[in-house]
């Protein structure tokens, strides 16, 4: 067994199990665990519709976050 | 007839009793208007998915809620103490959604809100039903929110998300991150490791053991620097407040370790140690994770406690008009009225009507007082029977209900719960291990000459004295001991509180519900021929006073065969008993006062409450009631005395049933009519004179002295606020408990010393070893998996502890 050989396997698989680390951490962090019951139901509300819905939600973020901006000006 | 199922809900009914109606050529069927309207609603929405969301869950039917209730969501009292505004402007609030039963509720609640005007978001957790709502104060009302969710068939409160609820939430979620990292890191390590000692035995080439050295140097880096941050954040904390703690060992040793092993890694000179940086980081890691999980929110239940408070009272202004004002802006002097089953919020004096008061909150004591004209009224207490009118004294932050909840915040942000950890026996030897190391470093550097050897042996000094015999000590022991304790019903929330509750000195137990029942039980009566059973009885099970609970139970164990009588015109007298007339006799039963109102004469001597029953003018019984031990609280205390500690008790009653009760159960001291503050106090002067004080109580009188004490437990059946607050929670209030969990907790420090002092022996034989500069890898692996088993099995004999009364 060469020394490059060893290298390859040791840094793909160490390479391999930090993304799946690293997923896990982001999905901790962003809350995705959270409302354990939530997440398993997550599935069945997956459509188009929703999909829309969260678009839109996004949207009206934004267009408040403007409004009230422009409300005030910057002192 | 056939059962149907209503449409919109799913519950069952008959179908001659539903409504029926056409939608869309549709035949539908609703149980009540609520459904059907919501029905409508959804229909019209164009939101009918959510019944095939939904399956074959059943709903609540939605309940009329008046309208004008909806008014104090814009009050600003309520905006002020529940609504957050956010930086950018918008609002925020959280709230309870009740009702929701199923994540097709959670959809429903979450698309409606969505859908409204002004809502910015709205996000639901289905496991907690506690939503966060978003909304733009300019377009939409919270009024019209909460009307929104409403008219759907839910219905929802606010709740007071503390910063400290969201701060814990935060903390373990930020401890399960590095865990996770702490695990990846070392069980990778580990195998890599498992190669490098088989190629120890079966000799490996110095090229493939750089490979492996550098794979275990990438891995351990993030293990030692990002999970092993809350030790260094510790050290920094214990270094500012002049304190060796647990917390610079194990950031000295890891970081020396991890020194030291770069340096073998780089020159190829000795072993690298990089699994025991990863292990040690990841074992004391988890055992802190666990204590992390384990404590309950304390201020999670004051919120609780907050939301029992009224926002608005019932004022009578000056011209006689009533109107409902917010709290905050009622001033001394105004008139409020308070009718029967509210909670007084402000404190005054009575100028109008009389009633009976439970002040269970403020004294812990059960019985009602009665109150007339003049007679002051505390916040916190409530009115059971009647309507009165009372003059505020105060505003509402002075008042004492305010004034406790206010006192309880501030203790709970400001117990001193790192003073725990100074003096403990390990903060004694991580100084000792430093100092050996600095001294064989300047001791090789004297007599050596080389530095750099002189550093590699000290620094092998603190690894292995430092690994995790040491970091199993105390965590291992106490976690056993918590295991044990939680089996027999007692629940520790820390595991620092073992500890410290070991070394307590002395123990201030509260009365009622701690010591005693808290529920009068006749302990004699005086019964005449004449007396029936029959008629008392059905006159005293309609009261729900404590008094007339206690004759009840004795009628009912004396007189197996009673018949109740029917009865008419039963008037209660306020604080003095009641009158009615069974079978055409006029029959009383009260106290002392109630035979003085009726003219009739009779004398007697008690320490104890007194219940006679009067017929036709005719004394027919007269009963003794007292508030009884709680089983085994005799023996209990005398053990809690034998296990040297000094037992007061701390009442709000009177001194004579105080007196009376410490006697019966063998308590030389104690201090009795007690506010909240004086409990406090109290605690405060014992721990001023230098004892370790553990408070037992069970009321929200207590809690203040809970917090103040240095353990504080709480009876399970107590007040959410004195579980919340307390450090120890005895799931079954038997006194009895109250000796095991000392008990637990001694044999557990025990433990702990020992386990410390194995340490100290192996490192007293290792150390040497290592001063001398013997290190050997092979012996370094073997003792440190040695000293981490033989911790362990010796913790494992907590489990084996032996309780007097159990066979």
């Amino acid at each position: 067994m060469s020394s490059s050989i060893m290298i390859l396997m040791l840094s793909v698989s160490t390479l391999l199990g930090a993304i799946g680390l690293i997923a896990l951490l982001w999905g901790v962090k962003t809350g995705q665990f959270d409302d354990t019951s939530k997440f398993i139901d997550g599935a069945r509300y997956d459509n188009e519709e929703d999909l829309r819905d969260a678009v839109m939600m996004e949207e009206k973020q934004k267009a408040a976050v403007k409004k009230k901006k422009e409300y005030r000006p910057a002192d | 007839m056939a059962q149907v199922s209503c449409t919109h809900c799913h519950l069952t009914f008959d179908e001659s009793v539903m409504i029926k109606e056409e939608i869309d050529g549709k035949l539908c069927y609703f149980c009540c208007h609520g459904c059907q309207g919501v029905y409508h609603l959804l229909h019209s929405e164009g939101l009918d998915t959510f019944y095939a969301k939904l399956g074959n869950t059943k709903l609540t039917p939605p309940q009329p809620i008046l309208e004008e209730s909806l008014e104090k969501f814009d009050l600003e009292g309520f905006q002020k103490r529940y609504v957050k505004v956010r930086d950018d402007g918008l609002k925020e609030i959280s709230l309870i959604i009740e009702g929701i039963h199923c994540s097709a509720c959670v959809w429903l609640n979450e698309k409606v809100l969505r859908k409204s005007d002004g809502v910015i978001e709205a996000d639901i957790n289905y496991t907690t039903n506690k939503a966060k709502v978003v909304w733009d104060d300019d377009t939409i009302k919270l009024s019209k929110i909460i009307q929104t969710i409403r008219a759907i068939g839910y219905n929802a409160f606010a709740y007071d998300a503390q910063i400290q609820e969201e701060l814990a939430t935060k903390k373990r979620k930020e401890y399960y991150m590095r865990i996770l990292v702490a695990v990846f890191g070392s069980m990778n390590i580990m195998w890599i490791a498992v190669a490098k000692y088989a190629g120890y035995f079966t000799v490996i080439e110095q090229q493939f053991k750089d490979i492996l050295n550098v794979a275990e140097f990438i891995l351990a880096t993030p293990v030692l620097f990002y999970s092993g941050w809350v030790f260094f954040r510790g050290a920094y904390y214990g270094y500012k407040n002049r304190m060796v703690n647990m917390d610079i060992l194990v950031a000295t040793g890891a970081t020396l370790t991890y020194i030291y092993s770069i340096y073998a890694m780089i020159t190829r000179s000795g072993e690298v140690y990089f699994e025991s940086v990863a292990m040690i980081i990841t074992f004391v890691l988890v055992g802190k994770y666990l204590e992390v999980l384990g404590k309950k929110q304390a201020v999670d239940t004051l919120d609780q406690l907050k939301n029992t408070i009224p926002t608005e009272v019932l004022v009578v202004n000056p011209d006689g008009t009533k109107s409902l004002q917010a709290v905050e802006n009622i001033k001394a002097g105004d008139i409020l009225e308070v009718n029967a089953g509210e909670k007084i919020v402000i404190d005054g004096i009575i100028t109008k009507g009389e009633a009976n008061f439970d002040e269970s909150s403020l004294t812990g004591e059960s019985l009602p007082l009665f109150k007339t004209i003049d007679s002051e009224v505390l916040s916190g207490s409530i009115c059971t029977d009647s309507t009165i009118n009372y003059k505020a004294t105060k505003d509402v932050s002075s008042s004492l209900l305010s004034s406790i909840v206010a006192l309880l915040e501030d203790s709970i942000t400001k117990k001193p719960r790192i003073e725990q950890l100074a003096n403990s026996v390990s903060g004694y030897f991580s100084v000792i291990i430093l100092a050996i190391a600095i001294a064989t470093f300047v001791g090789w550097w004297f007599f050596d000459g080389s530095w750099e050897k002189a550093l590699i042996i000290s620094i092998s000094v603190v690894v292995i004295a430092c690994p995790c015999a040491l970091g199993l000590a105390t965590p291992m022991a106490t976690l056993v001991g918590i295991g044990t304790a939680a089996k027999r019903g007692i629940i520790f929330k820390e595991a620092s509180f073992l500890e410290t509750m070991a070394k307590g000195t002395k123990i201030a137990l509260d009365k009622t519900g701690t010591i005693t029942q808290g529920k009068p039980t006749v302990v004699s009566a005086n019964l005449k021929k004449s007396f029936n059973p029959s008629v008392l009885y059905p006159l005293v099970s309609s009261s729900t006073h404590p008094i007339s609970i206690g004759i009840k139970n004795y009628l009912e164990e004396h007189f197996p065969n009673i018949e109740p009588r029917d009865f008419t015109q039963l008037k209660n007298i306020q604080g003095k008993g009641f009158s009615a007339i069974v079978d055409g006799s006029e029959v009383l039963g009260g106290n002392l006062k109630l035979l003085e109102e009726f003219g009739i004469d009779f004398e007697m001597e008690s320490d104890n409450l007194i219940f006679i029953c009067v017929v036709d003018g005719e004394i027919v019984a007269s009963f003794e009631l007292k508030d009884k031990l709680k089983d085994g609280a005799r023996e209990a205390i005398e053990e809690l005395k034998k296990q040297g500690l000094s037992v007061v008790m701390l009442t709000g009653d009177h001194q004579r049933s105080a007196k009376s009760i410490a006697q019966e159960a063998g308590i030389e001291e104690f201090y009795a009519n007690l506010l909240p503050q004086d409990k406090a106090k109290y605690i405060d002067d014992f721990k001023a004179q230098g004892d370790v004080v553990i408070m037992a109580g069970d009321g929200i009188n207590d809690s203040i002295a809970l917090t103040k004490s240095n353990i504080a437990i709480a009876m399970g059946g107590g007040a959410d606020v004195t579980i919340g607050v307390s450090d120890v929670v005895l799931l079954d209030e038997s006194p009895k408990k109250l000796k095991e969990s000392h008990l637990i907790s001694k044999r557990t420090y025990r433990s702990i010393k020992e386990n410390i002092s194995f340490s100290i022996i192996y490192n007293i034989i290792a150390v040497p070893l290592a001063i001398m500069g013997f290190v050997n890898p092979l012996i370094a692996a073997l003792s440190m998996s040695l000293s981490s088993l033989v911790v362990v099995s010796n913790s494992m004999r907590i489990k084996n502890i032996k309780f007097k009364d159990t066979k």
